[in-house]
């Protein structure tokens, strides 16, 4: 791995000051995404296979699609989550008057994301070793036009042993690698948006931690 | 009138004349040694012994020991109040050759109850006194008896069962004809009627009976019988109360495990045979709400003897809220009567949320704590690193 890509995980301080004297580029940046987008695919595409089979009574056959639906939703789901991020914390930093371009805090958002590169490999495994042993029931036409039987059967899903202690270890694990990013992104809007290390805590922390609390929340009411 | 008074005196005279004269003429002391001679040699009732209103015949025989003389009889009658002449008696004139023996029959009727009665055998002789002979009869009312000797510990509905009965006469006479009937609601008996024939006095015969019931009833038992040629009929009730039967065939599922693919349910286990007797074609299969899908609608297990078992697979499948589906098993027994039983099999976790709320919500405990004191790790941290940094 490249020196400076360590130098983000351990000591993104010195990495982000040595960025700011950089010009802006956000290839790197996008290829971290894309490396999350890729992971967070493949953890898509087994976990379409549990949608595949609660819909095998409804749409027999169609197994592929909502394979490669999923995965593909997953990509670009991570792609989606990296300009939010970014726009997130730009706007938040407006209030701190905090100065240097959009294409700069996307940049650091991008870096921030490789710890949850790891973190998505760790569910990845999780779900590998996990989803076989998950009973899924299956939906019937019939079901499908009933919301109430359709949320009753999602439900049943989700309160299957094995999928219940999926759910948890892939929420403590994001949590934990989202904290480790928001940790990252800190220093990042710390250097790129001129902001004092307070202010941009409060950028990236504030809602970084709701979202981790809500996190925290969905886990508590499963 | 003169005339008149001539006649009866000449018919009077002729009669004083004549009778005298006949009577003179055979009763003499030869005659009267010679009849002497005459015996009943012995008397046969049929049947030999009466019930009470029975009708019958005896038969009386009269010898002549007379080696060289015949004698004539020209009255013969039987009877008494309580054994009734239904017949005609013999009123005319009979030879009764040297040693020759000579049978009169009469019917007649027993019109008294229960004990020996002697009712008067009555010869008239054409050429000495009468001859009577008190000839011995018994009336006895007691009735063939039917005793169960073996039985089945219990009955069930639909499976045949057998009973061992016998058919005892405790009179001193043979009884002929006797059948027995098998009736009863709700039951179906193989044979209806079973034909004994004759039955010896004080003898038994034993007797198989099969029936099949169908409700909780009483077995009817009617013996029909002849005495002579008399009808008479003794009955006897079994009652019939369904039990569960102790010997009867009980396969068990046990090790049932359920697994999902494409929708499609598999259940897996073994039927192990916990009863006595051996359950024939075991059968499994899933009921509504489940829909039998192939490659196994329905796993046949086959016959499983007494402490045997054997595994099945049903695939199927279900509609969406069902937490659990009952699994029919299903055998014959040797009768060919089906017996049934449900289990219900949890194909989803939902039945098992809504079962131990509880347990879920104290599981998910511990990774929100996790979460929760990460957080607070990572806001304490980066407090103190500010902080530290301020000063």
């Amino acid at each position: 791995m490249n020196p400076s890509l360590i130098d983000i995980l351990l000591r993104p301080d010195a990495f982000f000051s040595r960025l700011a004297t950089e010009n802006e580029s956000l290839k790197i940046p996008a290829l971290i995404i894309l490396a999350g987008g890729i992971v967070a695919a493949i953890h898509g595409f087994l976990m379409g296979s549990l949608n595949a089979k609660m819909m095998a009574g409804v749409m027999p056959g169609m197994d592929i699609i909502l394979y490669l639906v999923t995965a593909a939703g997953a990509l670009i789901g991570v792609f989606i989550f990296w300009i939010l991020a970014a726009g997130v914390f730009y706007l938040l930093s407006l209030l701190f008057k905090g100065q240097g371009s959009f294409n700069r805090v996307l940049a650091i958002a991008g870096y921030g994301y490789l710890p949850q590169i790891a973190g998505s490999i760790l569910t990845l495994a999780a779900a590998i070793v996990y989803i076989p042993k998950i009973t899924v029931p299956v939906l019937t036409k019939a079901a499908l036009t009933d919301p109430a039987m359709t949320a009753e059967v999602t439900q049943a899903l989700m309160h299957d042993p094995a999928m219940r202690e999926l759910t948890q270890i892939t929420t403590l694990v994001s949590i934990v690698f989202m904290l480790w990013s928001a940790h990252i992104w800190i220093y990042g809007m710390t250097h790129s948006r001129g902001l004092s290390p307070r202010d941009a805590a409060i950028c990236v922390g504030g809602p970084v931690v709701l979202y981790v609390l809500y996190m925290t929340y969905t886990l508590g009411v499963m | 009138m003169k005339s008149h008074l001539f006649l009866t005196g000449i018919c009077l005279l002729l009669l004083t004349g004549i009778l005298p004269g006949t009577a003179l003429a055979y009763a003499t002391p030869e005659s009267i040694v010679a009849y002497g001679h005459v015996f009943v040699s012995r008397a046969v009732y049929d049947p030999a012994v009466f019930f009470s209103g029975d009708h019958g015949t005896v038969t009386v025989y009269v010898t002549n020991g007379n080696g060289n003389e015949s004698v004539v009889v020209n009255h013969a009658i039987i009877g008494d109040k309580n054994i009734r002449l239904t017949s005609n008696s013999y009123e005319t004139s009979a030879n009764i050759g040297p040693l020759q023996t000579q049978p009169f029959i009469f019917s007649v009727t027993a019109d008294a109850v229960e004990g020996t009665y002697y009712p008067i055998f009555s010869l008239g002789f054409r050429d000495a006194e009468s001859l009577y002979y008190p000839a011995m009869v018994k009336i006895d009312d007691t009735p063939l008896d039917i005793s169960v000797i073996d039985k089945p510990d219990t009955y069930t509905p639909g499976k045949k069962k057998t009973v061992g009965l016998l058919v005892a006469n405790p009179r001193n006479n043979n009884v002929t004809n006797v059948a027995l009937e098998v009736t009863g609601a709700g039951i179906t008996a193989n044979p209806e009627r079973i034909f004994i024939g004759e039955v010896g006095a004080r003898a038994k015969v034993p007797v198989n009976i099969t029936f099949t019931p169908r409700q909780e009833t009483a077995v009817l038992l009617t013996l029909i019988y002849n005495n002579g040629d008399n009808p008479h009929r003794t009955t006897m009730e079994i009652p019939l109360v369904f039990r569960v039967d102790k010997k009867q065939a009980n396969p068990v599922m046990s090790n049932v495990q359920v697994s999902s693919e494409t929708g499609v349910y598999h259940v897996t286990g073994d039927v192990n045979n916990a009863g006595l007797e051996t359950a024939n074609t075991v059968m499994v299969t899933a009921l509504a709400p489940a829909v039998p899908l192939d490659p196994y609608k329905t796993y046949v297990v086959g016959a499983l003897k007494p402490d045997d078992f054997g595994s099945f697979e049903v695939t199927f499948t279900a509609e969406p809220g069902n937490t659990s589906i009952p699994i029919e098993l299903s055998y014959k027994d040797d009768d060919g009567n089906i017996y049934r039983s449900l289990q219900d099999v949890k194909i989803s976790s939902a039945g098992i949320s809504a079962a131990s709320a509880s347990e879920g919500g104290s599981s998910n405990l511990l990774p929100v704590a996790v979460a929760v004191v990460l957080i607070l790790l990572f806001v304490g941290f980066w407090a103190y690193n500010l902080k530290r940094n301020k000063k």
